[in-house]
């Protein structure tokens, strides 16, 4: 008898299910509203995208705008490809995904956007040279750019009287200097992978040619040669962080530095949000990362952090277009650069927060360099292959495992870049 | 002989109650914290074991919103109750015909081993094929989900079946049928109530591999915007940020549905899990 | 009457077989195919031959992960089964409570694995860190996930504690079947304690053993939950397991094709170790 209870449990529990779920499945929709779904790769901006899907569908009729801002988008997109469903426009940074999407032919030529004149050269040409060999069209409009130094707390170092380092040396004695209160000089939350990739960046696009990969691709050097400073240099910086670094998520390294467990935390303007979500009376301020030995050797680490692409999939290119005005109103653009300390790649007298005061020299000047790791394959995990090296502090040993690896997992763009050169060497 | 035993049941009672303690510890330990605000954490020994100051659901009624907590338990609920009544028709069906004909019949003999064989084939090689083809087909959702557990639990649970099938006698089909009853519904007459045994270790098992299983879902349904309750938890475990509380009380969330589920009908999902195996 | 019979039979196998080879066979030949492309998972592909292959032996990560799941598999059965018998023992001796303690001893069987590694990495991250410090134990004051020697420790103890009730209970079920006479005969003789266990208790529970060394090891290689919640297969990529490999390259770092490589060597791997089991323990049963 009791089996039998069980079944009928399940049985009534299944129909109960079903009827409230099925009738959500076969809502008719309105076939004159065009539908338009966004997928950005930036959950922490999702409150800003909730904002403006709402603004838009109120002020549209013809158009019906959804945004997804998943958590670990990359994936969600990945697998999204790999069914071949596609949304029609995709917010994702300009990094080797970016490269990859044009070279399978998903993203859509949108050279004829009128909206793409307004958007600074610098960021166009960053995306140009992200194409793993040179495509007709435009694949991309970049919407914001982030910059990668160190961020400072601007109370600790004015009650010490600290002075902001321009050179490798300052850099180091400032350090020593801290290092004798009870401050760390630096918060590392290197359990995350990812984020033993933003000093890597920040000190080598300031000790490296910007086209280094290229080169290397092309068989001119090796990153034996190229990285060889830019490895020293980091491992450098770990001594001044915490005892183990490795136990630490980017999470908690954002709260220790929002607690004032350290002075200075080397990574992207995109951590301030999460930064004063803990302390929101924080006096933060950047600097540029003084990697080089000489005060003007030094290079801003900045790239695209979001850009919108219209898939080949979209139906309504025209709509689309609608939905890349409304988000590139001007309006719009500063909110955004408000709420997440983004740079905007628009054209225009855009207010910067303030945390990027000690880098608006080097970006009104363009003196900017892209972060290197958007060339690096993903499926490398040249972020794990840092995690590695910052455990084993062996520097010889990394940099041949990087080159042996960069040979193996890029034989195929290797391939294709030689094929190009040869093609059009003729 | 010398009646020297003091007590033979103190040294087992001992290493028993000081085992209990790993279990209960964490459960302790998940609960207070869930419980607490991010003020109350502090750094020593009593402030880590102490109960929160105030037993306040905020962190709950967050830790629900942020996680769509119910839109998840629904649809954790409609995937595991489906896949289970499918997987009792389904597999107590193919696991007769198959038990009954398997020794005499080539044909029945190797569709049981090719099924059977099935068990070895681990998720990780059907993994990526299955996510383009479940999207080929159109069922990159909750429904092909459950299509794809009672295919994945059909070796096992044909197995479970067809090896119950010995303890019924062939005489009670052969009765039913000279009473002129189909074969179909001698089966649904005859057969199947006899096999109640078999459902309920059945039922137990597969409830709880695919109530617990975040791998399916996370590579079909990932993107769809629906959620179980563990992919729930994954996917929105950078919301979190470093709010602990926030999360254990979602995590404590989680596993309320379960917790309740085996207090209640512990001796049954005992039983049916061991039958499973030991079978 | 027979022809009725045998149509039922056909109709009711037939649509369930094209179930099972549309999403098992036609999957798994699928992913063969595919391992003999560099396919992205998406755009599109060429044919590499047997490149994937060749570079499975020659691939460090790969390697490694097959070290790391094999140690950790048969690491964590040994754990797991000698906690297992010795709690089984414990709980098959007469005490009071008995059902109590078979209830609450279950209990962590039943929850999901993610959360539980979810729960487990904030303990190894701030819990046990702190508590040592303030005992002054030095080695365990930083979180034992941070290095890459201990990472693989806390993940087998987080699958221990999950998979022991289980290997507990069928353990007393094994138990359970030992008639009484066998341990009255065996006082007799003398044999008391780890002895009477060994030579008496051991070999009549022998099938319950070779149950639980399948079920672990099966269950052990296919290890991903707890790598997700607990270290994401770092530090250093220390704790990358087969399946967590193939999941994070495969589905989401582009090597589709190479992936489907390795999870074809692993289903090989997989085959092999079940036959050799089912032999071993075939054999084991045969000599008793």
């Amino acid at each position: 008898m009791k089996g039998r209870g069980i079944g009928k449990l399940l049985f009534t529990g299944c129909i109960l299910i079903l009827s409230v779920f099925l009738p959500g499945c076969s809502s008719s929709k309105n076939n004159s509203v065009t539908e338009i779904e966004i997928v950005q790769y930036k959950p922490e901006a999702s409150n800003y995208f909730k904002m403006v899907e709402k603004a838009f569908n109120e002020t549209h009729d013809n158009i019906h705008l959804t945004i997804n801002s998943p958590n670990d988008a990359a994936a969600i997109l990945r697998t999204r490809f790999i069914r071949e469903d596609y949304p029609d426009i995709v917010g994702i940074g300009g990094d080797i995904e970016y490269s990859y999407y044009v070279d399978a032919q998903i993203l859509a030529d949108v050279s004829n956007y009128k909206g793409l004149s307004d958007i600074k050269q610098v960021y166009r040409d960053i995306d140009e040279s992200l194409e793993l060999v040179p495509t007709d069209g435009t694949f991309a409009v970049p919407y914001m750019a982030n910059a990668a130094g160190i961020l400072y707390n601007k109370n600790l170092f004015e009650q010490n009287g600290w002075k902001i380092p321009t050179n490798w040396n300052e850099l180091i004695t400032l350090c020593e200097e801290i290092k004798k209160t009870d401050i760390l000089p630096f918060y590392f939350g290197f359990k995350d992978t990812w984020s033993c990739l933003a000093p890597w960046n920040a000190i080598a696009v300031g000790l490296t040619e910007t086209d280094t990969v290229k080169k290397v691709n092309k068989g001119e050097t090796t990153f034996t040669k190229e990285y060889a400073e830019t490895a020293e240099k980091y491992l450098n910086l770990l001594q001044y962080g915490p005892d183990s670094p490795f136990a630490y998520s980017y999470n908690d390294a954002c709260t220790a530095f929002a607690r004032g467990e350290s002075a200075m935390y080397p990574i992207g303007s995109y951590a301030v949000p999460q930064i004063l979500s803990v302390n929101p009376d924080m006096n933060i301020d950047s600097f540029v990362m003084p990697a080089s030995d000489s005060s003007d050797g030094n290079t801003l680490n900045s790239g695209i952090d979001l850009q919108f692409c219209i898939t080949e999939a979209c139906e309504n290119k025209e709509a689309a277009y609608e939905v890349l005005d409304f988000l590139f109103a001007d309006e719009n653009i500063q909110a955004y650069a408000d709420a997440q300390n983004a740079i905007p790649c628009k054209e225009g007298d855009f207010k910067l927060a303030s945390m990027l005061d000690g880098m608006k020299e080097y970006i009104e000047a363009g003196k900017m360099a892209d972060f290197h790791d958007h060339y690096y394959p993903t499926e490398m995990s040249a972020d794990a292959l840092l995690q590695t090296f910052l455990i084993e502090k062996d520097v010889n040993g990394f940099l041949k495992t990087f080159d042996k690896n960069w040979q193996r997992y890029n034989r195929d763009i290797i391939r294709k870049v030689r094929e190009y050169e040869e093609n059009n060497s003729n | 002989m010398i009646k020297r035993k003091l007590n033979p049941s103190l040294l087992p009672m001992i290493l028993l109650i000081l085992g209990l303690s790993t279990i209960a510890f964490p459960l302790y330990m998940t609960i207070v914290i869930a419980f607490k605000q991010p003020s109350e954490m502090s750094n020593t020994i009593s402030g880590i074991l102490s109960l929160p100051k105030h037993w306040s659901f905020s962190n709950f009624s967050e830790a629900m919103e942020v996680t769509d907590f119910w839109r998840s338990l629904g649809y954790s609920l409609l995937i595991t109750l489906v896949t289970v009544v499918l997987s009792i028709v389904i597999h107590s069906m193919i696991g007769y015909v198959l038990g009954r004909n398997k020794n005499h019949n080539k044909f029945y003999g190797f569709v049981y081993l090719f099924i059977v064989s099935g068990m070895f084939v681990p998720f990780a090689i059907l993994m990526m094929p299955l996510a383009k083809e479940t999207a080929e087909l159109g069922l990159a959702n909750w429904f092909g989900v459950i299509l794809l557990y009672v295919v994945f639990y059909m070796p096992m649970n044909i197995m479970l079946y067809s090896g119950y099938l010995v303890n019924i006698p062939l005489a009670l089909e052969e009765a039913a049928r000279v009473d002129g009853a189909s074969t179909w519904r001698t089966y649904w007459k005859v057969i199947f109530p006899l096999m109640k045994p078999m459902h309920a270790t059945v039922a137990v098992i597969t409830a709880l591999a695919v109530w617990n299983d975040v791998m399916t879902p996370l590579v079909i349904m990932a993107g769809s915007g629906v959620n179980t309750l563990p992919l729930a938890q994954m996917n929105f475990q950078s919301q979190f940020g470093t709010n602990y509380n926030l999360a254990f009380a979602s995590y404590l969330l989680s596993l309320i549905p379960i917790l309740v589920f085996y207090i209640i009908c512990q001796k049954q999902i005992i039983n049916g899990v061991v039958n499973g195996a030991v079978k | 009457m027979k022809n009725d019979r045998k149509r039922t039979y056909l109709l009711i196998t037939i649509p369930i077989l094209a179930l099972f080879i549309t999403f098992n066979t036609i999957p798994l030949l699928r992913g063969v195919v595919y391992s003999f492309t560099n396919f992205r998972g998406f755009g599109n592909y060429e044919w590499v031959g047997l490149r994937n292959y060749i570079d499975l032996f020659s691939d460090a990560r790969v390697g490694s992960s097959y070290i790391f799941t094999i140690k950790l598999a048969v690491v964590t059965t040994i754990v797991v089964n000698v906690i297992s018998i010795i709690l089984a023992l414990a709980l098959n001796s007469k005490i009071r409570a008995k059902g109590f303690f078979r209830g609450a001893y279950f209990l962590p069987n039943v929850l999901g694995a993610l959360v539980v590694g979810y729960i487990f990495n904030y303990f190894f991250t701030y819990l046990v860190p702190a508590l040592a410090d303030m005992a002054g134990i030095e080695s365990l004051n930083s979180s034992i996930l941070a290095s890459k020697n201990t990472a693989w420790i806390g993940i087998m103890i987080v699958c221990a504690w999950q998979a022991v009730a289980m290997n507990t209970i069928i353990y007393i079920s094994g138990l359970q079947t030992v008639p009484e006479d066998v341990y009255e005969a065996g006082s007799l003789d003398g044999a008391t304690g780890w002895k009477k266990f060994w030579k008496l208790t051991f070999p009549l529970i022998i099938p319950f053993f070779s149950i639980n060394m399948v079920l672990c090891v099966k269950n052990f290689l296919m290890v991903f939950d707890q790598i997700m919640a607990l270290t994401k297969g770092g530090p250093a990529q220390s704790t990358e397991s087969i399946s967590y490999l193939i999941y994070n390259n495969g589905m989401k770092g582009g090597q589709f094709g190479f992936q489907s490589a390795n999870a074809v060597m692993f289903f090989i791997v997989i085959v092999i170790i079940s036959v050799a089991q089912m032999k071993f323990s075939g054999k084991k049963e045969e000599q008793l």
